[in-house]
């Protein structure tokens, strides 16, 4: 029941927290900003409409964004928050979960693919190429907990009695991990320095190019999905920080939610204070996340067992 | 409870991974300066070190002074006044660095293990880390042209070496000294790099070090 409740405040809460990063790039640029609930209007605006499909394109481009959704609220079904047991949980979950990940991004490109745009295309080959060396370092993580916890579930490793955390034994790992872990975030959710969510260009864009023919409720499904996966990504980091110990309390949520703001007020600053790199900068910034988490790895094997 | 000494440890290695990978000269300057001051800080950490006598106190803070802001400054003086931003075309390509710096790692941690020192306890971390910022910082000055970026793996390679002494001693007030004495060297080799560094580029409008090869009238 709690781990019921939990999911669903943190999926009615999801679209909260981009309006905090356009609150904090407008504080910087020193202008009032658009309202906090924004992406809620934006959602319910999208929501309104019809959609529209050009003749060229198939049935794979309306699946495309219904599949990526449904992508994008799956993880967080295994997620604990804040210390409840999380909803679904087996030995190996966050193996499927990020190849679940992976499946709505293919549906994304394949419908990109799909409108037979030559932006579309090109905005498909970059998405893939730098998701591709991202799973690096989220494997990499992967295999880390797993020589610190010995378990495969996402509900074992931030819930129980051995929990990993930043305070916990091998505390100084989690360190690295935590840094790859945002710059995993930063490239997975395509926000600066990878790619800019506000550039108005197509030769420039990764993430936004590929969405560009989708109108109405299926992007609103597409904006939707970007934002839990978002949360899912900023949770896991939070939960890394702060260790919520079981049992779960209305005072632990609160706390959680607070905590996530940072997340999100830290990735503001980023985009405020940082240009984007050079696309041939972006294998190396992605690279430098992996070899973080293997020299996490790497200790793990010889002094800090 | 946090470990201090492992955060601090571990940050260090972050540090010596992003030097590799740092394509601009000024944040390399800026992570040396995060490094400076994270090493010297270790000592501050250590169990078996008794750290409140006066003279270690002053000790401390000339490290942090030197290591935190003297040289830092002298690199930041050096880079503005030659006007380069960035380090075109190395020996080594970045990501073939982060890979080195993996390789590195590896063979540290494989050192350490194989080695069987005798550590006070809680040190074989700093063992590992130390050969790392050493051979780094080897590597730096190997595999990049520039001569700040050489300095730089210079510096790299002291803080390295300073480590191993962490490591290795009980006592610690002879290690200081002689360190202090290092230090000092360190100090004037990179005022003098800068007074070079500025002659080079006169003589060359360049500071690439390759240029220094090829001698004609």
């Amino acid at each position: 029941m709690i781990s019921f409740l939990s999911l669903v405040l943190a999926l009615l809460a999801a679209p909260l927290y981009p309006g905090i990063i356009l609150k904090v790039k407008a504080f910087f640029a020193g202008k009032k900003g658009p309202p906090l609930l924004i992406k809620y209007y934006t959602l319910l605006k999208l929501l309104q409409k019809g959609s529209v499909y050009s003749t060229s394109s198939s049935f794979v481009f309306t699946l495309g964004p219904v599949v990526s959704f449904a992508a994008a609220i799956f993880p967080l079904c295994f997620f604990p928050f804040a210390g409840s047991a999380s909803l679904v949980s087996f030995y190996g979950d966050v193996v499927l979960l990020f190849y679940i990940m992976g499946i709505g991004r293919f549906f994304t490109v394949v419908a990109a693919l799909d409108t037979a745009s030559p932006f579309e295309g090109m905005g498909a080959a970059r998405e893939v190429f730098f998701s591709t060396l991202a799973e690096l370092a989220i494997f990499a993580i992967l295999i880390l907990f797993y020589r610190l916890t010995g378990s495969l579930s996402l509900n074992d490793y931030f819930h129980g009695e051995n929990i990993i955390t930043l305070a916990g034994v091998s505390g100084a790992l989690i360190v690295l991990v935590i840094v790859a872990l945002f710059m995993v975030l930063l490239t997975e959710n395509s926000r600066v320095p990878v790619d800019d969510p506000a550039t108005h260009l197509e030769l420039t864009m990764i993430h936004e190019v590929m969405i560009l023919d989708h109108s109405g409720p299926d992007l609103a499904l597409i904006e939707l999905g970007a934002f839990y996966k978002l949360f899912f990504y900023a949770a896991f980091i939070i939960q890394l920080i702060f260790p919520f110990t079981a049992p779960f309390s209305i005072l632990n949520m609160l706390l959680f939610f607070i905590l996530m703001a940072l997340v999100y007020v830290a990735v503001g600053v980023i985009e405020s204070i940082m240009a984007r790199f050079k696309m041939d900068l972006v294998p190396k910034f992605i690279l430098t996340s992996f070899a973080l988490v293997f020299f996490a790895v790497i200790l793990t094997m010889g002094v800090l067992q | 409870m946090i470990n201090i000494l492992e955060v601090i440890l571990v940050l260090i290695l972050l540090t010596v991974l992003l030097s590799l990978g740092s394509t601009r000269l000024m944040a390399l300057v800026r992570i040396m300066v995060l490094q400076g001051v994270l090493v010297s800080l270790i000592p501050l950490f250590l169990k078996s070190h008794e750290i409140l006598t006066f003279g270690s106190v002053v000790f401390y803070l000339a490290m942090v002074i030197i290591k935190g802001i003297l040289i830092p400054a002298l690199l930041y003086r050096a880079v503005k006044h030659v006007s380069i931003q960035r380090e075109i075309e190395p020996f080594v390509g970045y990501h073939a660095s982060i890979v080195a710096g993996l390789a590195v790692l590896l063979a540290a941690v494989f050192m350490a293990n194989s080695l069987k020192l005798t550590l006070p306890e809680g040190r074989e971390l700093i063992l590992v880390c130390a050969v790392t910022t050493m051979a780094s910082g080897f590597f730096l000055m190997l595999a990049r042209k520039k001569a700040i970026t050489q300095v730089i793996g210079y510096l790299m390679l002291e803080n390295g070496i300073y480590l191993i002494g962490n490591a290795l001693t009980q006592h610690h007030h002879n290690l200081y000294i002689v360190e202090f004495g290092v230090l000092l060297d360190l100090l004037v080799a990179v005022m003098v790099m800068g007074i070079i560094l500025n002659n080079i580029n006169h003589a060359f409008d360049d500071v690439d070090t390759t240029l220094l090869g090829q001698l004609k009238d």
